[in-house]
């Protein structure tokens, strides 16, 4: 434990160096809220760059507050996944390349403990910059499209919570397959989009992938009622990302091994 | 445009533009600090500056050398 905190405290200490701590959380504020900005003042913006003859009225039905969460996850599904991804595919990999991997494990440091702390680390940069942008949009929605309970709130950073678990486990699963940071990403955002496209075509028997946890959350939202289908799909999207995060220590320690 | 411009509460907007700032101000400081870049250090400075939020971004994650 001693020397998993080591590791982790020199995790925290290198993203504060590289700023992450700073930017992502910055990056994952203006994802979450650009979209209700720009819909919230969208009849202004087109009255005034559209050039509509004089007297144009433009109606737009005002999104409901599930329909503004759906929007903000949606760019925490697209470029927050992106983002996550670039930011952590050079984590172990790039350490592999330039040898400060081997600098570590040559003391008696095991493999469970460097895995995991790199991946807590990252875990929580993700968490806490995803909860800082989930909070600005959850502002915003009550200050100008309805009540959005606190609870709700809540429930959306838990369940959202889950599949950047996923995503941030999957990233560090191909860290310990590849030595090539821009590999990883590939694979990484690869896996995501194939995911994806099969839970589209089989969207009735994979009633639990990963990939509907946004629908569910919309739908918690909407009424306000957490269905045993949003459930059931945390609990597969946690109990993967588990089976991930021990494969990679496993991969991890072969690969090792060997060399 | 005039219109438009008065039409908009700034109160509402402004946190968008000082968050912005914020990550463009850091970028910058980062830069201004630093000497390992991948590229020139001024065509960092052009990405930082003239590329809207995506600049600092694609700076932090690629800009610097990694040892």
């Amino acid at each position: 434990m001693m020397q998993w905190m080591t590791l982790f405290n020199k995790e925290m200490t290198e993203n504060w160096r590289n700023k992450k701590w700073i930017w992502v959380p910055l990056v994952f504020i203006l994802l979450a809220i650009t979209d209700p900005l720009s819909t919230y003042y969208m009849p202004q913006i087109i009255d005034a760059v559209g050039g509509l003859p004089e007297g144009t009225i433009i109606e737009m039905p005002e999104p409901a507050p599930a329909e503004v969460v759906a929007m903000s996850l949606g760019q925490f599904s697209s470029f927050g996944v992106l983002i996550i991804v670039l930011t952590s595919m050079g984590t172990i990999a790039g350490e592999i390349k330039n040898g400060v991997a081997e600098l570590i494990l040559v003391k008696p440091v095991a493999y469970k403990n460097y895995i995991s702390a790199k991946w807590a680390a990252h875990l929580l940069l993700i968490l806490v910059a995803f909860a800082v942008g989930m909070f600005a949009s959850w502002y915003y929605i009550n200050l100008l499209f309805g009540d959005l309970s606190f609870t709700s709130f809540l429930f959306i950073l838990l369940f959202y919570g889950t599949w950047l678990l996923f995503v941030v486990t999957l990233s560090i699963f191909y860290n310990t397959f590849f030595k090539t940071p821009g590999l990883v990403a590939f694979f990484s955002i690869l896996t995501i989009v194939v995911m994806s496209i099969v839970t589209q075509i089989f969207g009735t028997y994979l009633e639990w992938s990963p990939n509907n946890l946004s629908n569910y959350i919309f739908e918690m939202v909407r009424a306000d009622d957490i269905s045993s289908q949003l459930v059931g799909t945390s609990i597969v999207t946690v109990a993967i990302s588990i089976v991930l995060l021990i494969l990679s220590i496993y991969i991890f320690k072969t690969k090792e091994l060997i060399q | 445009m005039q219109e438009f411009l008065e039409n908009i509460n700034w109160g509402i907007i402004a946190p968008l533009f000082f968050i912005q700032g914020l990550l463009l101000i850091f970028a910058i400081l980062d830069w201004a600090k630093a000497d390992n870049f991948r590229g020139p250090k001024w065509m960092w400075f052009c990405i930082i500056v003239f590329i809207n939020i995506v600049g600092p971004v694609v700076y932090f994650l690629f800009g610097r050398r990694r040892n």
